[in-house]
């Protein structure tokens, strides 16, 4: 996890994750025009993300949060699980009270909101090579909030259900709730179909959940998934095309 | 054989969106990114300034979506030939379908554009419809 020499200048490295590759290559546009720096590798899942990290020992590792198969959040939790002294800076659509709170709960050093990155992902990186944090206004706000009120450190919401699930069983509500059978969740974990059956009672009977769609329901409202909203259509203003 | 000019207009309102589509668009000779608009109340101010060949358009922007931006779009444009090609997250043939009938061209999922793009924009340049959902290119004339 040192910057690397080239050149005899010492660079920054930096692992991107980010499950769109139009996304991703509007990242390295913006990162790459920094003397200096290099996105030594690109990730379009957390799983990916993970394997990527732990071999090329990046500086920084900017990560999504909505990605299959291992979404953002549990991506950073895995991360500095493995080793405390990875960066992770947090992509999102969103900045609601939950998310925000579990990317601190995470160990994210950096939140930045994608709608902002081109103006904002320059400035996190560079706080977090500086040994510094980075957040956007919004966390910031909560942040203080959070201080002034005191014994709540980020906010009154309700905390999440999270904490009551192993790192294991949230990998395998997100697959689950991504649509995949057991077999197919046993094969990308590499366990046996049983073990997997077993993770699928216990996180059941854990969040006291019936269905698959109960679990569904449950991982969007704690983020383990995002959904694509279906936009308003202009039915209002509709125009007759000849 | 001799290169085609075409001069593209990226509507989008997430920037780091519009410099992912510029940096693979410029990547072909003879095609230019002549401007960028990031809500569809802009992209009609750009067409008419800018007079681009074609306008690649999200669906969900602020102020004015995609659908919208792309009706009136070719109330005016219908004569000059000025195609529209959304690219947009939404992987459903019912959106897909709102797009064409709102006079668009072609039309790519974001997920895929970088698979999608160069193809989507070289069909739709010639007046030919592209459409590709997440796993099913097609192209007709």
């Amino acid at each position: 996890m040192s910057e690397s020499v080239s050149g005899g200048a010492m660079k920054l490295r930096i692992l991107l994750a980010d499950d769109h590759e139009i996304v991703r290559r509007g990242l390295c546009a913006l990162l790459q025009k920094r003397e200096g720096w290099e996105v030594c590798g690109e990730a379009s899942d957390g799983r990916e993300a993970l394997e990527m990290a732990k071999q090329l020992k990046p500086d920084v590792v900017i990560v999504d949060i909505g990605m299959p198969y291992l979404n953002g959040l549990d991506t950073t939790r895995q991360l500095l699980q493995h080793d405390p002294r990875f960066k992770v800076i947090v992509l999102t659509i969103t900045d609601s009270d939950q998310v925000i709170r579990e990317a601190l709960d995470a160990g994210a050093r950096g939140f930045v909101l994608k709608s902002d990155a081109a103006r904002d992902l320059v400035s996190a990186v560079e706080a977090l090579q500086s040994k510094r944090m980075f957040f956007t206004p919004r966390v910031n706000d909560l942040v203080l909030a959070g201080f002034l009120d005191k014994g709540h450190p980020i906010s009154r919401d309700e905390p999440p259900n999270l904490p009551t699930l192993t790192v294991r069983e949230r990998e395998v509500t997100q697959l689950l709730a991504e649509g995949k059978s057991s077999k197919e969740v046993a094969t990308l974990l590499n366990l046996s179909t049983k073990t997997v059956e077993t993770h699928r009672s216990n996180i059941m009977r854990k969040l006291s959940l019936h269905s698959i769609r109960d679990l569904v329901v449950y991982a969007i409202k704690n983020n383990i998934i995002q959904i694509q909203m279906p936009p308003q259509l202009p039915r209002s203003t509709e125009t007759t095309v000849v | 054989m001799p290169v085609m000019a075409v001069r593209i207009l990226l509507v989008d309102d997430h920037p780091i969106v519009r410099q992912g589509l510029r940096t693979i668009l410029e990547g072909r000779s003879g095609w230019e990114v002549v401007g960028e608009a990031s809500d569809g109340v802009e992209a009609l101010e750009k067409v008419n300034a800018l007079h681009p060949d074609i306008v690649v358009l999200d669906v969900t922007m602020p102020r004015m979506n995609g659908l919208e931006a792309c009706r009136l779009i070719q109330q005016d444009g219908k004569k000059s030939g000025l195609e529209v090609l959304f690219v947009t997250q939404h992987d459903s043939p019912q959106m897909m379908r709102e797009a064409l009938d709102a006079g668009a061209r072609g039309y790519v999922v974001k997920s895929n554009a970088a698979r999608d793009l160069l193809e989507a924009v070289e069909a739709v340049s010639q007046h030919r419809v592209f459409t590709a959902l997440a796993r099913s290119p097609q192209a007709a004339n």
